[in-house]
């Protein structure tokens, strides 16, 4: 109890000794609106870009909020001009699969060349790169970085900040098989359309997203003793080779057994629990939303034959051989014999209005929004709008920008790293492109973009994101990005910051980066830096890049 | 204590000293006295290393129970074949086997210094990954508001070493569960990529105290504390040069992230910097989807695990007298093989203690069998050494603890459940 109560006094001191102009009651009502309009800025956008705050200003903040839920309604042409660079964009899932082949064939090529010379020393560190493995390389990079420059460049910010809360919400992990052709297609068809839609809506497309089945292995998941129709074929053939006599009968003959018992090996052969269960525990109930073991067995059997097409452009696909057509109890609901595809629908529908659902899924906007410890009143707010409006996510989010808790919690989060590098990107009025760069620094940050190992996805306490190592990092990414070291990133600091005067200078900066938060501490600190010339050091760069690196910058 | 300067006045002195752009006479004069006065202490400086295997090892595939009659009957095509058949397990009492791929192990089980613990685990019934590790972190399976985490208690309560930021560390960048709470402890993703990187060491340096004086004037709660930390770390580290170090002649560690994480481990307790816990932690074992036998993706894991400690123990040579492994898992995988040649969540595991003080060259812990009768819900191996027992006497008669109820609240201390894997 005593470490709790510690540990809870650590997290309330920021807000009791950070910002002491931002007490409602002692400020005069422009600064307040001010105050709130950075707040709304560093919560439903990835922090203001220079001139923002004013704009918002100008336009009120319901009509902000409004614009922010209505994303559809927001020319949003910069980031579009900003897309035509991306040849991911424009890629099918079988081009890029057909470049995945290329690349491991390469590889697999080389490994056989390798071991027939070195036999089995061969040192796979050393195997040099072709250009198919350079151009596959590439585009995953760009895809990784694609994430991060629509939520630096986007003028729809709640929007990318719901993909982005929907795609860790859903995770996928790229590092895992053909991820790398899948998720292109998770993210633009199952997670972006849905983000802001009807939670079930969005249920339904991971579940027949092929990036999820596979991520999670229900692709593998078959009632036991299936075989698919093709098998059975194969056997009639050894059975009887239509080659008529003599030694080439025999060679089919062990053809055909070598592809029996390799496909016999590999088969599924029974059922795969990993993705019901992380669908009850993640997606949707929580680990304490009231299932068993025996319930996560049932979901399993409803969901086998869900799988996808590998042939075919890998589109989901039910495979009505593989699937178990028994009755099962799932949560005391009854889905009698007999039923296909349809069971899992109406499992899937059922799961996405439970009570534990709404409760579980609204607590985890609130850390989002709010605070990492949600208060009640959000999360109630958002229960009562998901049940008005039957998991409407749009709804549910301008309950939580109406309650009372979201104003009152300003500047206590921690900004995740991706908070943190998007924030400052856009602080600097940086307009990334396709070059990986922003990716590159989150991966140094510990989140890189489809980079979360586990179905988890990546945590939202503060607890996981400051570490004496992460912040060193942050300080790295704060110098390197206020100097201009970042490849594919321009930054001018001329423009945004026109003075060298030290006083000047450090006002322009507090303006720019911290909003005129900076503590009277801090500005001593940038001044004694501003006005030492002696190393000649870039005054500009270095004050900058200690305000981006500055405990006020790390929270939001 | 003499010679102890007080964190925050620490900090804020070096903040001043920095004024000048010189380099700090403190914190020089703080690094070579940690050194000197730790040096002096010689050995007998404990070490705990925790290496946490993510995901749920299999633990019937890492220590083999070949002589069990239902072993190979379950596993028809992930069970690892009984010793002296090709990539048989590898014997180690006529009953348990170590996988084939841990060749590397069993020298290391021959000289006594490594001890196998078979069905442990949780208490708790959870099989769910991230509850799970949760529970072996906080170290209170089934209580989730614990807030801090078991090798911070520890920490908190005993009072050794406390003047070093060197106390707890975590290779990784991002500090584990079980290392938080309120004594400090560092993330370190790599020696030498700790601290500010600049082109020019005056540079850097005049950057690292700017830094400090920002933190020191204007850091509240958890980012003022793990940026002192960070801080006083960085100083350290300058004379210890990480990246000249030299693992023992004939020694080479494998070039994975876990044999990275070992060597500066080595690295660390070598330099008597008062290093008492590491963590490091291993992916890739959540097997749902070809698992392997002898061979493949298991195997590859498992190897890999194998050589980074051999690597580690032959290291650290006689220094391993004051040093301690101990692998965990959150838990373990079912009996019977899956639909896809894999196993799916189980409960109990096993887990090694390696060391020189280890009272080892055997398997223990009850031994429950894999008869379906005797198994826990049915189907999953048993746990019959709750892992706080385990966890307990490593902490006790290694590292000294003196106060386990408050590492493991709600779990009453009995040394009779004690394995004995340490001299008592």
């Amino acid at each position: 109890m005593t470490i709790r109560m510690i540990v809870l006094g650590l997290v309330l001191l920021p807000l009791a000794t950070q910002q002491p102009g931002r007490s409602d009651a002692a400020a005069p009502a422009d600064s307040l609106t001010r105050a709130r309009v950075v707040h709304l800025l560093n919560r439903v956008a990835y922090g203001p870009r220079p001139g923002e705050v004013e704009r918002v200003l100008g336009m009120g903040i319901p009509q902000y909020l409004e614009r922010q839920l209505y994303p559809e309604r927001i020319s949003d042409s910069a980031l579009e001009r900003t897309l035509d660079e991306f040849e991911i964009l424009e890629m099918s899932t079988k081009e890029i699969a057909q470049l995945f082949r290329a690349v491991r064939q390469e590889r697999q090529q080389m490994a056989r060349t390798r071991a027939a010379r070195d036999g089995n020393d061969a040192d796979e560190r050393r195997a040099p790169v072709t250009e198919t493995m350079r151009r596959f390389r590439r585009l995953i990079g760009e895809f990784r970085q694609l994430s991060v420059t629509r939520a630096v460049l986007s003028e729809r910010q709640l929007y990318e900040i719901m993909v982005d809360f929907w795609t860790n919400h859903f995770n996928v992990y790229i590092g895992k098989g053909i991820e790398p052709v899948l998720l292109p297609a998770h993210v633009a068809t199952a997670i972006r359309p849905n983000a802001l839609g009807r939670f079930e809506d969005l249920l339904v497309a991971t579940a027949q997203s092929p990036a999820m089945l596979f991520y999670l292995d229900n692709v593998q998941s078959v009632t036991p003793g299936a075989e698919p129709p093709g098998l059975q074929r194969l056997r009639e053939m050894r059975a009887n080779p239509r080659a008529r006599r003599g030694p080439r009968r025999a060679a089919m003959r062990a053809r055909a057994d070598s592809i029996l018992s390799t496909l016999e090996d590999r088969l599924p052969a029974g059922l795969n629990e990993n993705y019901a269960r992380e669908l009850l525990e993640l997606h949707t109930l929580g680990v304490d939303g009231g299932y068993t073991q025996q319930d996560v067995v049932g979901v399993a059997r409803i969901l086998t034959g869900w799988s996808m097409n590998r042939r075919d452009r890998y589109r989901f696909v039910f495979n009505d051989w593989a699937h178990d057509y028994g009755a099962k109890d799932v949560m005391g609901v009854r889905y009698p014999a007999g039923r296909g595809i349809e069971e899992g629908r109406a499992l899937l529908r059922y799961l996405a209005s439970h009570p534990s659902t709404r409760r579980h899924v609204s607590v985890k906007l609130c850390a989002r929004f709010v605070a990492d410890e949600p208060p009640s009143g959000c999360v109630d707010a958002a229960i009562a709008a998901w049940d008005e409006t039957d998991g409407d996510i749009r709804q549910v989010l301008a309950a939580i920008f109406e309650s009372p808790d979201f104003w009152e919690h300003r500047g206590s989060k921690l900004k995740s790293p991706l908070e943190f590098v998007v924030s400052a990107t856009r602080a600097l009025d940086v307009m990334p492109g396709d070059e990986p760069s922003l990716a590159m620094m989150l991966q140094r940050l510990a989140q890189p973009p489809y980079g979360h190992e586990a179905p988890t996805g990546y945590p939202e306490t503060q607890e996981s994101w400051v570490s004496s190592g992460a912040l060193l990092e942050r300080f790295n990414v704060a110098m390197a990005m206020a100097s201009g070291r970042i490849p594919g990133i321009t930054v001018d600091l001329a423009k945004l910051v026109p003075t060298t005067e030290p006083h000047a200078l450090v006002d322009a900066v507090d303006r720019l980066i911290l909003q005129g938060g900076a503590t009277a501490a801090t500005r001593d600190v940038l001044l004694e830096q501003a006005s030492e010339t002696a190393l000649g050091a870039d005054a500009r760069a270095l004050v900058v890049g200690l305000a981006l690196g500055s405990p006020e910058f790390q929270r939001h | 204590m003499p010679g102890r300067i007080d964190r925050r006045v620490f900090v804020k002195a070096g903040g001043l000293a920095l004024l000048s752009l010189g380099l700090d006479p403190i914190f020089l004069t703080r690094a070579a006295y940690a050194v000197r006065r730790t040096g002096n202490a010689g050995g007998g400086r404990k070490t705990l290393v925790c290496l946490f295997q993510r995901g749920a090892v299999d633990g019937l595939s890492m220590v083999v129970p070949h002589g069990d009659p239902h072993y190979q009957r379950e596993r028809r095509r992930v069970a690892i074949p009984a010793p002296g058949k090709p990539d048989g397990a590898l014997d180690l009492d006529g009953y348990f086997g170590l996988h084939p791929a841990m060749a590397a192990l069993l020298p290391l089980y021959r000289d006594g210094s490594l001890a196998v613990v078979h069905a442990v685990g949780s208490p708790h019934a959870t099989r769910s990954h991230f509850d799970a590790q949760d529970y072996m972190e906080s170290g209170t399976p089934g209580r989730k508001s614990t807030v801090d985490g078991w090798l911070n208690r520890h920490l908190q309560h005993a009072a050794e070493h406390r003047d070093t930021p060197f106390r707890g560390v975590a290779l990784g960048p991002r500090l584990p569960r079980a290392l938080r709470g309120v004594a400090p402890a560092l993330a370190i993703g790599s020696l030498d990529g700790f601290g500010l990187r600049a082109s020019q060491e005056v540079v850097r340096d005049r950057l690292m105290s700017a830094f400090e004086e920002l933190y020191a004037a204007s850091a509240t709660g958890l980012v003022a504390s793990s940026s002192a930390e960070a801080f006083e770390a960085v100083h350290m580290l300058r004379t210890l040069r990480p990246q000249e170090y030299e693992p023992a002649k004939g020694v080479s560690y494998p070039p994975s992230r876990l044999g990275r994480s070992l060597r500066q481990i080595a690295q660390l307790i070598k330099a008597d910097l008062g290093l008492e816990i590491a963590f490091t932690d291993m992916g890739g074992w959540d097997t749902h989807v070809n698992q392997g036998g002898g061979t493949g993706q298991l195997a590859g894991r498992l190897r890999e695990l194998a050589t980074s400690l051999a690597a580690f123990a032959h290291d650290l040579g006689a220094r391993m007298a004051d040093v301690s492994v101990l692998t965990m898992s959150e838990f373990g995988r079912t009996v019977a093989e899956n639909g896809n040649a894999g196993t799916d969540h189980g409960h109990a595991t096993a887990m090694f203690v390696l060391g020189g003080a280890t009272v080892g060259g055997r398997v223990v812990g009850r031994w429950p069998t894999l008869d379906p009768a005797h198994r826990y819900e049915g189907r999953d191996l048993a746990v019959t050494t709750d892992f706080r027992d385990l966890f307990g006497e490593v902490l006790v008669r290694h590292l000294g603890d003196t106060d386990l109820t408050r590492v493991f609240p709600g779990h009453p201390v009995d040394p009779t459940r004690w394995l004995g894997v340490m001299p008592g």
